[in-house]
């Protein structure tokens, strides 16, 4: 009886300390970098020479960048800053993954807000399914991005509809053995995704690392990279991922 | 001396703190990417498989560890399909450690039979040698009806192949007519897949990606990366990672029940999977 309330105790004890030491080591942290976690309205000058300066100490070329985007604690201003960054580094496809459903009804204004955003800003952002809002280019060899706003139903549903229309011969999939293999089976299920390649990498903020139902067929190589302990979203942070994600070399199970 | 569950590698001070981590929530499915083991050989400058064997030994702690905490279900990816690309000798090797081990777990049966464990091998059994799949079979359908600790071990898997096989069970139900194609939906998938959603997954060594892992299941697993190789993996590694999932886990999603179509389906599937393995071994 009493070992069982001392365990009680001492466990309560264990997360006051941990929780203690975690919120220590984010003010020293923050104290570091100062002037990094002011989040501007606007994307400046500045940001865009800082990111020229770092792209190309990239070696991996980022094709795809996915944002698991929470409208309850990202502002559509921090979005639409990143959709920027990715137009100047050359990343050619940035989804944001929207974890709350709520993004998607504010398309219009993120839209708006990147226009707002891009001014003076060589190149050119097209939205995946909406070819009526593209942007224009202005400028010589300028860099393109697509921009998507992905929601829970692309993923486990999208693939449960596949399986449905297979099983009704309403899509083709091939099999040679008893069961389908990996490559039967994508093949059949890329029929019914738009021609996007799959997400390199995922950037998160916050402490908890989910997948929130992303793509589970598109996200097997992806890497899972945290660009802030808190939910800010600012160019450090965003370069610091890049960095990361530059580290890590691909062994294709080998 | 027992091969799977090692005994005697909890000190007391480790068996309080367990007890004390047990006051909050555990994970009921914790799963493991094991990786590290032959980097861990390179560091210690010898070959790749001991490195594997290191790994196994590892293992076998970590489910002690499970069982004192009180953790029903464990999954551990072992070997990947993408995995057959590596050099013949090092898949010799591997091939050779699950052979040694899974014959020590024939073994030892009476003693797993007691500790109550059940054995699941997930993944396309029919890549691997034959006389593997017999032994894999037997040791599957020799704890069958065990209980306490599920040990689901995805050996010739991926996710997506995992996903694809699944499909091919559900397409050949609707063609039976047991299934009409209204009544497939994203639970039946679910609950047609090998393996069940876990509530945490660890990946050691430092890398930060699924590699193919349990696609499907982790939509509302917490994703916990550890920078420890996985034959250096310790109980404060472990420990460190509830703690985590502790302070962060989302909530658990409520469960929908099946239809009477559904679940029949699912029934019949178990118990041709049962009858494959038996078919297996008896040839």
């Amino acid at each position: 009886m009493l070992s069982k309330l001392l365990r009680q105790l001492l466990y309560i004890l264990v997360h006051l300390v941990v929780k203690i030491l975690v919120a220590v080591q984010n003010v020293s942290r923050r104290l570091c970098s100062k002037n990094c976690n002011l989040s501007k309205e606007q994307v400046t000058k500045r940001d865009v020479l800082m990111l020229l300066e770092n792209v190309p100490k990239m070696k991996n070329k980022l094709k795809h960048l996915v944002v698991l985007a929470d409208s309850n604690v990202h502002t559509i201003s921090e979005l639409a800053q990143l959709v920027i960054w990715n137009l100047v580094v050359g990343v050619p496809y940035v989804s944001f993954y929207d974890v709350t459903g709520s993004l998607k009804k504010m398309e219009e204004e993120l839209f708006y807000e990147i226009e707002r955003n891009k001014k003076g800003i060589p190149g050119c952002i097209k939205w995946s399914n909406k070819p009526d809002l593209n942007g224009y280019t202005n400028g010589i060899q300028a860099n393109t991005v697509f921009v998507n706003i992905i929601s829970y139903s692309d993923g486990k549903p999208r693939i449960a509809q596949c399986i449905k229309l297979i099983a009704k011969g309403d899509l083709q999939c091939d099999r040679m053995s008893k069961e389908f293999t990996a490559q039967e089976f994508g093949e059949a299920f890329m029929k019914l995704n738009p021609a996007i390649p799959d997400p390199d990498l995922v950037i998160f903020t916050g402490p908890l690392c989910c997948t929130f139902g992303l793509l589970p067929w598109q996200i097997r190589l992806t890497e899972f990279i945290q660009v802030d302990v808190h939910h800010n979203i600012n160019i450090n942070c965003y370069l610091g991922a890049l960095y990361k994600y530059n580290k890590c070399d691909q062994r294709f199970g080998k | 001396m027992a091969t799977w569950i090692k005994q005697n590698c909890i000190s007391f001070f480790q068996l309080f703190c367990i007890k004390v981590i047990k006051n909050g929530r555990v994970p009921q499915h914790l799963a493991f990417i094991m990786d590290g083991n032959r980097r861990y050989a390179k560091k210690l400058s010898v070959n790749c498989s001991a490195g594997h064997v290191k790994g196994f030994d590892k293992l076998s702690e970590t489910l002690k560890w499970c069982l004192d905490l009180g953790i029903p279900e464990v999954t551990v990816y072992a070997f990947s399909i993408e995995n057959y690309k590596r050099s013949t000798s090092e898949v010799d090797a591997l091939m050779d450690l699950a052979r040694d081990k899974f014959k020590r777990f024939l073994d030892e049966i009476d003693q797993i039979n007691e500790w109550g464990v059940k054995l699941h091998i997930a993944g396309r059994l029919s890549l691997l040698p034959s006389d593997l799949q017999v032994i894999l079979s037997k040791a599957m359908l020799a704890t069958k009806n065990n209980n306490k600790l599920r040990l689901n071990i995805a050996y010739s898997y991926t996710g997506r192949d995992e996903i694809s096989r699944a499909a091919s069970h559900i397409v050949d139900s609707v063609q039976n007519n047991d299934l009409s194609p209204d009544d497939i939906d994203e639970d039946l998938i679910t609950q047609t897949l090998d393996l069940g959603a876990p509530e945490l997954l660890v990946r050691t060594s430092g890398e930060v990606r699924l590699s193919d892992f349990m696609l499907w299941q982790v939509s509302n697993t917490v994703l916990y990366f550890s920078d420890v190789l996985w034959p250096e993996f310790t109980i404060w590694n472990l420990l460190g990672a509830i703690i985590h999932f502790q302070r962060h886990a989302p909530p658990l999603p409520e469960e929908k029940e099946n239809s009477p179509v559904q679940q029949k389906f699912l029934k019949k599937l178990e118990n041709k999977k049962w009858q494959e393995l038996e078919k297996i071994i008896s040839f």
